[in-house]
């Protein structure tokens, strides 16, 4: 009797979970559908009153006009260079930094770890005008350098990753001193690979951050062909008018990159404990 | 080993944040000409009705937004690490929202929250202006804002929920607990380090909001002071007004705010963050 | 110590790595025959890369990049750039900035740019667009602009009701949208909160003004100018006219093409865009002049708000021959004629008008422009002054909440007088 109820229970709970996530994948879905739906229409219809879902006769040459108006293939291959470079940054300094602040101590240890926290404070409204200044002295504009630039270091991947090397119990790494290891080697052999998941996450975080960042590489680089995606994007909006449909048929090309990045990422998330074996 | 990520930070972040502190106690010209009047800028903002409005607004919103946020981002991330069908598929989708166009994710949702012909009301039956009544305005911002974050924090919090070890599990189901038990024995403290610097990201984040406040209601909207942030009015007096002096003070005014919270929370967080594992 | 050293080491490495691909920028600007040339607006794209062409032709040293940045985007840049004296070699500059640039000596000069007597064929009001606050020249005049009415042909049908002509008035606004929302059901004039698009217009028709001539004192507290914004706000408490909460959702330019509204004043830029991006509604609109007020205060009851943009350079380079010359071609008639002739907005050149006028015989249904340009004989500069940036959202917001029901027209518009003339005090 008390197995089957716990049985029925389990049912329903079952159920429940597929209701939230299908409304929720739902909610989640529909600014995507829409983006899909309004580069199929005319740009008269994407600004009709009452707005229609569906186009009346799909446009498919949105897609052709969004292609001839930007260089993709440059836009393309400077996101995945920014990404990738503040993808690298932000994961060997963090993890490092992170590491440091978790597991061991030295002078000034908090201090510094302040100096941390109160970054991510502050609105990076601030950093604009500086850091393009910096690069300008230097005569660094105009170049895939620059989009990287604000990206060199990450305070948010510093404190994450912290948090998850305070997961780790010490006696791990005491072990791995037991086994002849030195902090180095302690660090990079046997800590963080235990760190996959959250390393993983970290990756999706920031990829996603520098993909979605607009204002800085409109404001460092001129040039279109040193554009990223979301910023080439951008110089489609005109002053009073803004050809929606062609700017969402582009959207949706700039999407793939990101798409298929997470794909192969979430994977990581389901094997990376498999491959950290430890617990 | 933490000397890169400091040293970088002193170069990019502090250097500019040093610049902002002057200019909050200098009258500015144009173009960086400047003169120092001491805490003038403090005194007008702090005299501002305008200014404690967006205090207000800002905090309300943070109040609106990071708890349920972060509690239903906590509630995707369990059923997406749970055994179902398509996770791949489920997880695909709740990532969507993050690399969709600004342009999209504005068109969509004003148009659902339209007052004459939007979604919502149709659905709810009801016939509200959602985006142009003052009362509903920031309420329909932290909708916004809630359903953006959802997917980074559900990430980030997945990360926590994959570094717990199934065999606490079996050993709890052993013991026989229930679900609601093992939740709040084993995956609330073992994902409590995560969880916590989620929290704080996603507090820091919606006290410097901005972006959003300005996608989803245009300068010709009659509630703007209602939902106006401080980052917003930061925006309006920096960069359209031109005064850098005055927008440095409420930068720092918002650091400073957003500093007494995340102390309060890393206070409260001996009592609930479980580092020994 | 030794890991620090490896951190730097990498760190150093990436931005070696980087800096490799970094081209070096910026030697003295044109030395090298190329030119860069920011605008901001993608619809101008074209116009802007013929001129180029077409300098590049008489020039064959010299070639010019177009290059396009998003309006909000466009300011934080430009200001950035002119911190560290890395402007592009010649921008667009906007009214709402000039004098902070101007007056901040970030412009070059070029008052005595020409020989001869080009600039007399500018209007005054395109000169004064163009000036700083000491009234010489720091860009060379790129276009100039009207206010037009914008009315929807087949309701007028419906309705009965004749077009709108140059004798229309205020009264005959107000009759027709009456007229129309009981034949059609549909809005009449939509009178949206705006500066350029709205109240000025009226303000300045009812012999009001914003600020006073000599830029010291605002107007809100004239009799004139109280009467115009009470005529204007009022129009929202019309059945035909919807309230500003609808305007805060819906651009009036997309209700007016859905077939919501029958009027509205639109700027004479978005004209063409429009004519080819609603081809269903071809031949069922139409432009006619501003319709004046009957009974003004003073004056003949006319205006039209005439804004205009130009084409400048950074002080630094006032010596620059390669870039000087550029802009001393942007602005000769030959320039601006091709300008002109792309339609998207009238060159300032007197007398190249007919080419963009011209530019509307491309489609079936030739829209009336020609209003558009009668009304430069009557059009009034954009209001501007040095402390506009500190007071136009202010004011803006005092407005809104008239609107918005928080303030009476008489309170409103008193804080907007306080506001500005203590902005002018303040310098």
């Amino acid at each position: 009797m008390k197995q089957k109820s716990i049985k029925g229970s389990r049912n329903v709970a079952t159920i429940l979970t597929y209701v939230f996530l299908i409304l929720g994948s739902a909610i989640m879905i529909f600014p995507f559908l829409w983006m899909i739906l309004t580069s199929l229409k005319s740009l008269a219809e994407s600004t009709q009153i009452p707005p229609t879902i569906f186009p009346a006769v799909p446009y498919f040459s949105n897609f052709a006009d969004a292609l001839t108006s930007l260089p993709f293939a440059n836009l393309y291959v400077n996101t995945i260079l920014m990404v990738l470079a503040r993808v690298i940054c932000a994961i060997v300094f963090s993890s490092m930094a992170g590491y440091a602040f978790a597991k061991l101590n030295f002078k000034g240890k908090n201090l510094l770890f302040t100096l941390i926290l109160v970054q991510m404070m502050m609105p990076s409204q601030i950093f604009v005008i500086p850091q393009y200044e910096m690069l300008a002295s230097v005569s660094m504009t105009e170049s895939i350098f620059a989009l990287v630039f604000p990206g060199l270091v990450s305070a948010f991947g510093t404190f994450f990753l912290r948090q998850a090397y305070l997961g780790i119990p010490n006696e791990i790494g005491e072990a791995a001193y037991l086994d002849g290891c030195n902090q180095w080697q302690a660090f990079t052999k046997v800590m963080l690979p235990l760190t996959g998941t959250s390393v993983a996450a970290l990756t999706i975080f920031t990829a996603v951050f520098a993909y979605a960042d607009l204002m800085w590489p409109l404001v460092v680089n001129t040039d279109i062909n040193l554009m990223t995606l979301s910023s080439g994007l951008a110089t489609l909006k005109g002053q009073f008018m803004t050809n929606y449909p062609v700017l969402m048929a582009g959207s949706l090309f700039a999407m793939v990159p990101m798409l298929i990045l997470y794909l192969i990422f979430q994977r990581q998330f389901i094997e990376g404990i498999a491959l950290t074996g430890g617990k | 080993m933490v000397a890169p990520t400091i040293i970088g930070l002193l170069v990019l972040n502090y250097y500019p944040l040093i610049q902002t502190i002057i200019l909050s106690f200098s009258k500015t010209k144009t173009f960086g000409a400047m003169e120092f009047n001491g805490l003038n800028n403090y005194i007008d903002m702090f005299q501002s009705p305008e200014f404690w409005k967006a205090t207000w607004n800002t905090i309300l919103f943070c109040i609106l937004t990071v708890p349920v946020g972060i509690i239903l981002a906590l509630l995707v991330a369990i059923l997406l690490n749970a055994k179902v069908k398509f996770k791949g598929g489920f997880r695909a989708i709740y990532f969507l929202p993050m690399v969709c166009a600004p342009a999209a994710i504005a068109m969509v949702w004003r148009w659902m929250f339209n007052g004459e012909y939007g979604i919502i009301n149709a659905i709810l039956g009801v016939k509200i202006n959602w985006l142009t009544n003052p009362q509903t305005a920031i309420i329909a911002c932290a909708i916004v804002a809630i359903w953006s974050s959802i997917g980074y924090d559900a990430v980030l919090l997945l990360s926590g929920l994959q570094g717990i070890s199934k065999s606490y599990y079996e050993a709890a189901r052993i013991d026989g607990a229930g679900r609601i038990k093992q939740f709040f024995s084993i995956t609330l403290p073992m994902i409590s380090p995560t969880l916590f610097v989620t929290l704080i990201m996603r507090m820091m984040a919606s006290l410097k909001v901005y972006d959003l406040i300005y996608m989803m209601v245009d300068q010709s909207n009659p509630v703007l002071p209602d939902v106006q942030s401080l980052m917003y009015l930061f925006y309006r007096e920096a960069f359209v007004a031109g005064n850098k002096g005055y927008a440095s003070a409420i930068v720092v005014w918002t650091i400073l705010l957003i500093g007494i919270v995340t102390v309060v929370q890393f206070i409260g967080q001996k009592k609930w963050v479980n580092y020994d594992v | 110590m030794k890991h620090i050293k490896r951190a730097a080491l990498l760190l150093a490495t990436v931005a070696m790595l980087f800096s490799m691909t970094a081209c070096s920028n910026n030697p003295a600007s044109g030395s090298d025959g190329k030119l860069t040339m920011q605008i901001w607006d993608n619809s101008q794209r074209e116009a802007m890369q013929a001129l180029a062409d077409a300098y590049h032709e008489i020039n064959p040293d010299v070639t010019i990049e177009v290059q396009v940045t998003s309006w909000d985007e466009y300011w934080t840049k430009l200001e950035a750039a002119a911190g560290s004296k890395n402007l592009p070699d010649i921008f667009w500059m906007h009214t709402n900035y000039i004098l902070l640039y101007a007056d901040s000596g970030m412009l070059a000069d070029v008052t005595d740019l020409y020989d001869d007597d080009t600039y007399s064929h500018y209007s005054d009001v395109s000169i004064a667009n163009t000036q700083g606050s000491d009234g010489r020249m720091y860009a060379v005049p790129k276009d100039k602009d009207t206010v037009c009415l914008v009315y929807n042909k087949e309701m007028f049908d419906q309705a009965g009701v004749s077009y709108p002509d140059e004798n229309w008035t205020w009264d005959d606004l107000v009759d027709a949208s009456q007229k129309i929302y009981d034949a059609t059901g549909k809005y009449g004039y939509m009178a949206y909160c705006d500066e350029q698009l709205g109240y000025w217009n009226f303000v300045y028709q009812n012999g009001g003004y914003i600020l006073n001539d000599d830029k010291t004192a605002a107007g809100f507290d004239q009799p004139a100018t109280i009467d115009a914004m009470k005529f204007y706000i009022g129009l929202q408490d019309n059945e035909w006219c919807p309230d500003q909460t609808y305007f805060a959702e819906t651009a009036p330019g997309n209700a007016f093409f859905s077939g919501q509204g029958a009027m509205f004043f639109e700027g004479t830029w978005n004209l063409l865009y429009e004519m080819k991006n609603y081809p269903e509604m071809q031949g069922k609109w139409d432009v006619a002049v501003l319709p004046k007020c009957p009974n003004p205060v003073s004056g003949d009851g006319r205006a039209t708000i005439s804004n205009g943009l130009g084409y400048a350079t950074a002080s630094y380079n006032q010596d620059n021959e390669t870039v000087m010359d550029f802009l001393k071609w942007l602005g000769t008639e030959e320039a601006q004629q091709i300008h002109s002739s792309y339609g998207a907005a009238i060159s300032g050149y007197e007398g190249t008008e007919q080419a963009w006028v011209d530019a509307f015989d491309q489609f079936d249904y030739r829209l009336n422009v020609e209003a558009c340009i009668d009304m430069f004989d009557y059009s009034v500069q954009s209001v501007n002054d040095a402390t506009r940036p500190n007071w136009k959202s202010k004011v803006n917001d005092e407005i809104l909440k008239i609107y918005g029901g928080q303030l009476s027209v008489d309170e409103g518009l008193a804080n907007c007088n306080t506001i500005i003339n203590e902005a002018i005090a303040e310098g």
